[in-house]
């Protein structure tokens, strides 16, 4: 990855988030109380607010790391940033990684938040923060990776139909498999937590907070997988993502 | 030295779907460096994706197409280094300045900050939005919003800029500051490729233009060289009844809307003694040479999608 890849990804990162941050605030906000909403039932519920919390952070990230480079492509078909940017000297990666990289700015108030009160509560430990920090980077990166292949094969779709699609996979992504709720939950499919790399980060994190027990080898193929799963996704976007219209 | 900037040699592009669509039938144009160059046509024509392919956004089905030299198909990533794309229907994202529009699109140019600070301020200055550069889009005026994008792609400094219908939808003084901005660039050399479906725009600012017509091109010339293309070079335009005036409806040379008429007379001799007699009768007339409008109904056969 040369300078001017870096470069641009700052570049296209500060275009997408900037003027919003400056002048729409508010979407702070928005951001973590989406993230939320799954633990304001946790906590009513009486459930476990610690591993609440994990997956609050979890899909603070991937919930719009899937979701906005699909609901980027809804946009832009009013603004076309994108059409000006692929008649330009940027490289797809640049794009793809800077429109990504844009929201999860905006998710770090959340995700800070959401990391204070589990350290506070107990969800997460200093211990493992470094651990959880880079699978969240990994599962963000997957996931984001495959909303930006997912955008590209839509260009002609309709914007209800992306928005529909964006917030569909996000849910699929970030709500329903174990990333609010502990693995053990699925019995003998908790291997299912494995599969989705959402709730793969998720289960790592508690592996290091103490807030679930799994084999040392069995750590070790989760982080495989989850490592393969991301490596995977960027490989697939690389070769298979259509920047060009054919 | 090379003096095209832009070459298409029958350049075919077919969507495939349902059913197959030849948007391009071997389109062969070629546009000189420093000149603005004006692809006239219907909604539909093929003008969109004729500059879409030539801005490396969409491959076609064969043919070639250079820019600066540069193939479009194996060479993107030189034609992208030395073009700037402004495309059709765009709108302005609400929260950006168009300082953020210059600012950040030229820094995607891979030149420094401070350079990209006075290229975007020039490029402000250039189409009068200087004093706007801090205002949110969403408080401009559409002439406004379109030239925050003009300026963003003026900005680049690239040789090269292909406005994909630019003053669609704009008023008129809005549309005449666009010109006069477009004119300034040709000025400094720079090489525009415009497209539009309004024939005064293309008169007006064009060195030569393309009359494109369901994906081929039926003229080429200057505005005047297209003009001279019809037969029938003036047009009288009279106020009354057909059957009164003595002309009948299924007349090759003339058009009925209403209550006016125009009638196309080869040249301007017939045109003075046709609207003599008409005064002599008493009934409303004047002449004036045919206008691009005139040409392209004829040439496109009132056919439009």
């Amino acid at each position: 990855m040369n300078f001017k890849i870096l470069r641009d990804i700052l570049i296209i990162t500060g275009l997408k988030s900037m003027p919003d941050l400056k002048r729409q605030p508010l979407i702070l906000l928005l951001v973590g109380l989406i993230s939320s909403l799954p633990l304001f039932f946790i906590v009513v519920l009486g459930g476990n607010v610690g591993l609440g919390l994990i997956g609050a952070m979890v899909s603070a990230t991937t919930f719009i790391g899937m979701s906005a480079p699909i609901q980027e492509i809804a946009f832009d078909r009013y603004v076309k940033i994108r059409e000006m940017i692929v008649a330009m000297p940027v490289h797809p990666m640049s794009y793809a990684i800077g429109i990504a990289l844009a929201p999860l700015i905006l998710s770090i108030p959340s995700l800070v938040f959401f990391g204070a009160i589990a350290l506070l509560v107990g969800g997460l430990t200093i211990a493992s923060l470094f651990g959880a920090i880079i699978a969240i980077l990994l599962c963000w990166a997957s996931v984001s990776s495959l909303g930006f292949l997912i955008s590209t094969y839509l260009q002609k779709a309709s914007p209800y139909t992306l928005n529909n699609m964006s917030n569909i996979i996000g849910i699929l992504l970030g709500f329903i498999p174990p990333v609010y709720y502990a693995e053990e939950v699925l019995g003998n499919f908790s291997w299912i937590s494995a599969v989705f790399p959402t709730s793969n980060a998720v289960s790592l994190i508690r592996v290091y907070s103490g807030k679930l027990s799994l084999p040392f080898e069995v750590v070790i193929v989760r982080w495989l997988i989850l490592i393969l799963t991301t490596i995977v996704s960027i490989a697939i976007t690389t070769f298979k993502a259509r920047w060009r219209e054919p | 030295m090379m003096e095209e900037a832009v070459k298409s040699t029958n350049l075919v592009k077919i969507y495939h779907g349902k059913e197959d669509v030849e948007a391009l039938k071997g389109i062969n144009i070629s546009v000189k460096k420093g000149e603005l160059f004006t692809l006239l046509g219907p909604n539909g024509a093929g003008k969109t994706t004729f500059l879409r392919i030539i801005s490396t956004q969409l491959f076609p089905t064969s043919g070639e197409a250079h820019v600066l030299g540069y193939d479009v198909v194996t060479q993107p990533n030189d034609v992208r280094k030395h073009i700037a794309v402004v495309p059709q229907d765009v709108a302005t994202y609400a929260n950006f300045t168009p300082w953020e529009y210059s600012y950040y699109f030229t820094m995607l140019r891979g030149v420094s900050k401070p350079e990209a600070k006075a290229t975007a301020e020039k490029a402000l200055k250039a189409v009068e939005l200087w004093d706007l550069r801090n205002r949110t889009c969403a408080t401009l005026s559409g002439g406004e919003k379109k030239r925050a994008i003009i300026a963003a792609a003026l900005a680049s400094n690239v040789e090269v800029f292909m406005l994909d219908e630019p003053t669609s939808g704009l008023d008129a003084v809005a549309r005449r500051k666009v010109w006069a901005v477009l004119r300034e660039m040709v000025e400094q050399g720079k090489t525009i490729l415009l497209t539009t479906h309004i024939m005064e725009e293309a008169e007006m600012v064009s060195d030569r233009l393309a009359i494109i017509h369901k994906g081929s091109v039926v003229a080429e010339g200057t505005p005047e060289e297209v003009k001279r293309l019809a037969k029938d070079r003036f047009r009288v335009v009279v106020e009354g009844n057909l059957k009164s005036l003595g002309l009948t409806e299924n007349n090759n040379h003339v058009t009925k809307f209403g209550n006016k008429n125009i009638i196309y007379v080869k040249d301007e001799d017939e045109a003075i003694e046709l609207v003599e007699k008409f005064l002599k009768k008493g009934v409303k007339a004047e002449t004036a040479p045919v206008t691009l409008e005139d040409v392209f109904v004829k040439l496109v056969g009132g056919e439009t999608d």
